[in-house]
């Protein structure tokens, strides 16, 4: 393996390494615009450029291989003039949009003229005009042809990651232009990607238009709960000026790099399913018409509940537990239910199937389907469990997190509201089902709690809370912990991560694993 | 979609090379030959039957300057106006054509009769100043050669 | 002098068969094919000094002698045809009036590569050329000096004409190929070079027109002869262009070694109108200018080079001495600003800025800061590019600028004195 020296720093590297990919993995960040770990090199930003000894010219680092005893410089005085040469043309014809761009605080001319740039500015020059400003190329991409720099990373994406070829580069010279077919849309799943690899403000968000300036930002790691693929994501939040969002905090996602689910990307519909996380929550625990406070609210499913188990009727109790539900979760379920109430029925809550495509998305559009079966291990299905509700064998009906109105229609659930005695609904956001529940308990969302996923290939990975849930919210193992207490059996957990320790110690797949062990990039179950 | 003898024809033209796609540059030369432009239409149907996809034989047609995606006029003057053109007075023949004609380069006397481009080195700085008149090199150029060639051309 | 590339020009029908053959035509070709081995061949042209004569005066026989014979993918050669550097016209002629020398030239440069298969991409603009050249290759495929096991050898042999889309760039040698593949003529990033990975991936020769046209007479002269004909490295004649300020502008055979002052005034006829000369490109218009006091330079690739130009494609343009050198500089500039392909950002950008610049200067609007920089703008594209496109905008403009410095200073416009 050839064994080279970048900047006084020695690395040995497979052969066929670029100098670009021997530095990233040295932690030497040389610039870059057209280079991308992910897409094709193209060679054609140069800024990458760096002197190797005994080359007679600098060399791009992102396609010149590495040899043995190559020695590497990335911070010499050519170098350094080099890139503030590139930035020059780069900015020749760049407009200075910089106070109405998106871009504006992740914008790689920004930070790397910041950082190399030549501060004297001689360009005193009108600048071509480009035809399409502030153009929608599609639903969710904005395109501005004047700020493109013309890296083409759009154009290698869309031709070897989506193979939809939405993307050309057209004429020539500095009147070249980056477009859509004429007349063709930007409207594939994976749209939005384009937007986080276009290191300037050309491909913007529509979605994100002008909503929040990205130095307010702050970011949580986290996993999309989309869909069984558990994309890897980031969460973006201001809670600083309620004021400029109409409270809103998450104002995008972005995707994560796991090279083992998703490398560096996310679908549209994972993408753009945030709002859910800000809008039309429910807040109060509400019993009918009245908002009751927790201790109330507790109280009367205890009390539901005692009487049945007392009376050794656990059977007329049943669960319908969503996919939606993190392991943490699942797992108080399951001793709640399973261990204290046995006998109680519980199932996966249905789920109205999704769409799934080649590429990332997958038809169950839930998080977690793998933890049901893992760690909730149900014994029924929810349509023996509907069938008894509506014969009225059900007294306690608990479901979390699922809109059963949606799946089995309005009548449905009309029935099974009007024949058991206490219809729970464990929930975050306001839907249709809330209105047959007796009983509404507001449920933090996934943005809101510390946890695990599961996703369909066995990978368990980490969420994070961003922030507090709202207003009287609470994740829904915490719920679960108050009921519990109140029936004298309690599961004293106060953070996840002690439940997440029970469940390595109680469920074989998960022996031995621990938050720590998870980290960023998640770890697969024991087979 | 081609039609079925079309596409005989240009099979005949994608039939030499070892990779289909290669015949697009002689294969927009014979369409536009035909239709006298190179429209959407087809674009895609080129698109089609090379199984490439369409924005890059848009890439093509607009990045070379011989394609062109309006009819032009009947005689097209394609005036040269790199250096040794341009040191035997290719300035004075093309502000003279502007004025007789009453276009700029880029336009279509409103007849449809003739269009005016400015173009970069044509190969023929022996006959300087020079032009290409549809499909034939005309040089030198004098404002009377002018006068006969829109004369013929009427 | 014996000519020989163009030595059939002028001649009554001399693009057809019928006049080919009466003139020896593919008699070498035969000798080739019949009675000399590959290796026999690339070493002849080896021995001749044949270099290219497209622009980069590369040593033929060494060019042809990189491609891998024990590689199994199939070998291509595609001649270059695409004579788009200002100044040059002399592989017109050739494709004209000669097309069956360059189609002999090519079966046996085929031969010595192992290629079965050659393209010649020529200029979309040449017409003539084009029809000529089918003209020259049906007539061969009829009398068999073309398709399989031609002129009894056993060799097979196809020739394709390619017309290219109009666009300077794709004269050069990776732009050439992309384009041959249906592609925007962008300059592919080397290595790999086409000798290894070319044409659909396979070995690859390129060479220009009057290159492979000379290789018929090497091969039935020998190598020695043509080598003689020329100076230490650089054999045999070469067909120059001559234009602009001349009175009699044209194609002239001359051997290697000859003079621009010969070029200039024996055998352009002068200067016109009295007047003198005040600068002259000596080898396309990415050639940097020479003065009057330069032009007793051999006009080989080596002694160009040592004065700081280059031999380039031949193409001389005399400028005299009304030439406004910034209004030049300017029609320069314009050319290369037209003609950037656009794929990396200091050409793509710094064609069209140097082109505003100095058309700015030109016309009486440039400030003192607009020269002052001009020349570090200039010289920050060369050296920075994925082709040599970019090193011509800087050797060619930028000669302009150091050598005419002091036209350009009385165009600025001067501060206005404060009161």
């Amino acid at each position: 393996m050839p064994n080279l020296t970048i900047d006084g720093k020695q690395i040995e590297v497979p052969a066929g390494t670029t100098i670009i990919q021997a530095a990233d993995k040295l932690g030497i960040n040389i610039p870059r615009y057209c280079y991308h770990p992910a897409l094709p090199v193209s060679g054609n930003c140069r800024i990458c450029m760096v002197e190797v000894e005994k080359m007679p010219k600098m060399q791009i680092a992102c396609y010149t291989p590495v040899t043995d005893g190559m020695v590497v410089h990335t911070q010499s005085p050519k170098v350094l003039e080099v890139r503030k040469t590139v930035l020059e043309f780069l900015l020749v014809n760049h407009p200075v949009d910089c106070p109405v761009c998106d871009q504006a605080g992740e914008c790689k001319l920004q930070d790397y003229y910041m950082e190399h740039g030549q501060y004297d500015s001689r360009l005193a020059d009108v600048k071509v005009k480009k035809e399409k400003k502030a153009f929608s190329i599609g639903p969710t991409v904005m395109l501005d042809q004047e700020r493109c720099i013309l890296c083409t990373r759009c154009v290698r994406f869309a031709d070897t990651i989506t193979k939809t070829s939405e993307f050309g580069v057209f004429s020539r010279g500095d009147h070249s232009q980056l477009d859509v077919y004429p007349g063709k849309k930007l409207d594939n799943n994976y749209s939005g990607n384009v937007v986080d690899i276009c290191p300037v403000g050309a491909l913007t968000d529509s979605d994100f238009r002008f909503k929040c300036r990205v130095w307010y930002l702050s970011a949580t790691k986290s996993v999309c709960p989309g869909c069984s693929q558990g994309c890897n994501i980031t969460v973006e939040w201001d809670k600083s000026r309620p004021h400029q969002h109409k409270k809103a905090r998450v104002m995008r996602l972005k995707p994560r790099l796991n090279p083992d689910v998703n490398d560096y990307w996310m679908c549209d519909k994972g993408r753009y399913d945030y709002h859910f996380i800000d809008e039309n929550r429910i807040l109060h625990p509400q019993l009918n018409d009245d908002l009751i406070n927790w201790e109330a609210a507790a109280n009367t499913v205890a009390q539901s509940i005692k009487s049945l188990k007392d009376a050794g009727q656990s059977s007329r109790i049943a669960v319908l537990a969503s996919a939606q539900l993190t392991n943490e979760d699942l797992f108080m379920v399951r001793k709640l239910f399973k261990e204290t109430l046995s006998g109680a029925h519980v199932a996966l809550a249905p789920s109205v199937p999704g769409k799934g495509d080649d590429f990332l998305l997958k038809s169950d559009w839930n998080p977690n389907t793998a933890g049901v079966v893992n760690i909730l291990q149900p014994q029924t299905d929810a349509a023996q469990i509907v069938q008894k509700a509506k014969q009225g064998e059900i007294d306690v009906l608990y479901v979390l997190g699922a809109d059963l109105v949606k799946v089995l229609g309005k009548d449905a659930v009309r029935q099974m509201a009007g024949k058991v005695k206490l219809f729970v609904y464990q929930g975050s956001n306001i839907n249709e089902t809330c209105s047959y529940a007796h009983l509404n308990l507001p449920a933090s969302v996934y943005a809101e709690k510390e946890g695990t996923f599961t996703n369909m290939h066995k990978r368990v990975q980490k969420i994070n809370a961003a922030f507090m849930p709202v207003v009287e919210a609470k994740p829904d193992w915490e719920i679960i912990g108050l009921i519990s207490a109140k029936l004298g059996a309690a599961l004293p957990y106060t953070q996840a991560q002690q439940i997440f320790k029970d469940i390595a110690a109680a469920v074989p797949a998960f022996s031995e694993m621990t938050y720590e062990k998870i980290g960023d990039q998640g770890m697969v179950l024991k087979s | 979609m081609f039609s079925a003898e079309f596409k005989q024809e240009l099979d005949k033209i994608t039939n030499k090379y070892e990779q289909k796609r290669a015949a697009l540059l002689p294969l927009l030369h014979c369409v536009q030959e035909k239709e006298g432009l190179i429209s959407p239409e087809t674009e895609k149907n080129l698109a089609e039957y090379l199984g490439i996809p369409v924005v890059q034989v848009h890439e093509v047609v607009s990045f070379y300057h011989l394609f062109h995606q309006q009819k032009l006029g009947k005689c097209h003057f394609s005036i040269c106006q790199t250096t040794a053109c341009a040191l035997r007075g290719a300035e004075g023949i093309i502000d003279y054509i502007q004025q007789k004609l009453n276009i700029k380069p880029g336009e279509t006397t409103p007849d449809g009769k003739f269009s005016l481009s400015v173009v970069e080195c044509l190969g023929a700085c022996e006959i300087a100043p020079m032009m290409q008149c549809n499909k034939d090199y005309i040089g030198p150029l004098t404002k009377q050669k002018v006068d006969e060639l829109m004369g013929k051309n009427k | 002098m014996e000519k020989i590339a163009s030595r059939r020009f002028g001649q009554d029908n001399s693009h057809l068969l019928a006049s080919y053959l009466k003139d020896n035509g593919y008699a070498a070709a035969r000798k080739a094919l019949t009675g000399m081995t590959p290796a026999q061949i690339i070493d002849e042209v080896k021995k001749s000094n044949l270099r290219g004569l497209g622009g980069a005066g590369f040593p033929t026989g060494m060019k042809w002698s990189f491609i891998p014979a024990a590689n199994p993918k199939p070998k291509y050669l595609v001649i270059n045809a695409d004579e788009g550097e200002p100044g040059t016209f002399k592989d017109k002629y050739i494709l004209e009036q000669d097309p069956h020398a360059l189609l002999e030239g090519i079966i046996i440069t085929c031969y010595a590569i192992g290629s079965h298969k050659a393209y010649i991409y020529i200029r979309g603009e040449y017409i003539k050329s084009l029809q000529r050249m089918q003209a020259a290759i049906d007539e061969a495929y009829k009398e068999k000096y073309l398709g399989k096991g031609v002129m009894g050898s056993g060799f097979d042999i196809d020739v394709v004409v390619h017309p290219g889309g109009g666009a300077y760039i794709c004269g050069e040698e990776t732009a050439l190929l992309e384009s041959l593949e249906g592609k925007k003529g962008f300059p592919r990033l080397k290595p790999p070079f086409p000798a290894i990975v070319g044409l659909f991936n396979c070995p690859t020769v390129i060479n220009n027109v009057e290159t492979i046209a000379c290789v018929g007479p090497i091969i039935n002269k020998g190598a020695e002869w043509y080598a003689k004909l020329g100076s230490e490295k650089n054999g045999g004649n070469r067909l120059f262009c001559i234009s602009g300020h001349v009175n009699k502008p044209g194609v002239y055979e001359l051997p290697n070694g000859t003079t621009l002052r010969e070029l200039i005034y024996t055998h352009a006829g002068g200067i016109p109108n009295g007047r003198q000369l005040k600068a002259v490109i000596p080898g396309g218009i990415s050639a940097p200018l020479l003065t009057p006091d330069q032009i007793d330079v051999k006009m080989d690739f080596d002694s160009l080079k040592a004065i700081g130009s280059m031999a380039g494609s031949g193409g001389i343009i005399v400028m005299d001495d009304t030439t406004d050198m910034v209004w030049a500089a300017m029609v320069a500039a314009r050319f290369f600003a037209h003609e950037s392909c656009g794929q990396c950002s200091p050409c793509r950008e710094g064609s069209g800025w140097v082109y505003r610049n100095v058309k700015k200067i030109y016309h009486g609007h440039g400030k003192p800061h607009d020269l002052n920089n001009l020349p570090g703008i200039v010289n920050n594209i060369g050296g920075n590019t994925i082709c040599a496109f970019g090193d011509a905008v800087t050797m060619s403009v930028g000669s302009y600028v150091s050598k005419f410095r002091h036209e350009f200073e009385a165009k600025i416009t001067k501060e206005p004195a404060h009161a």
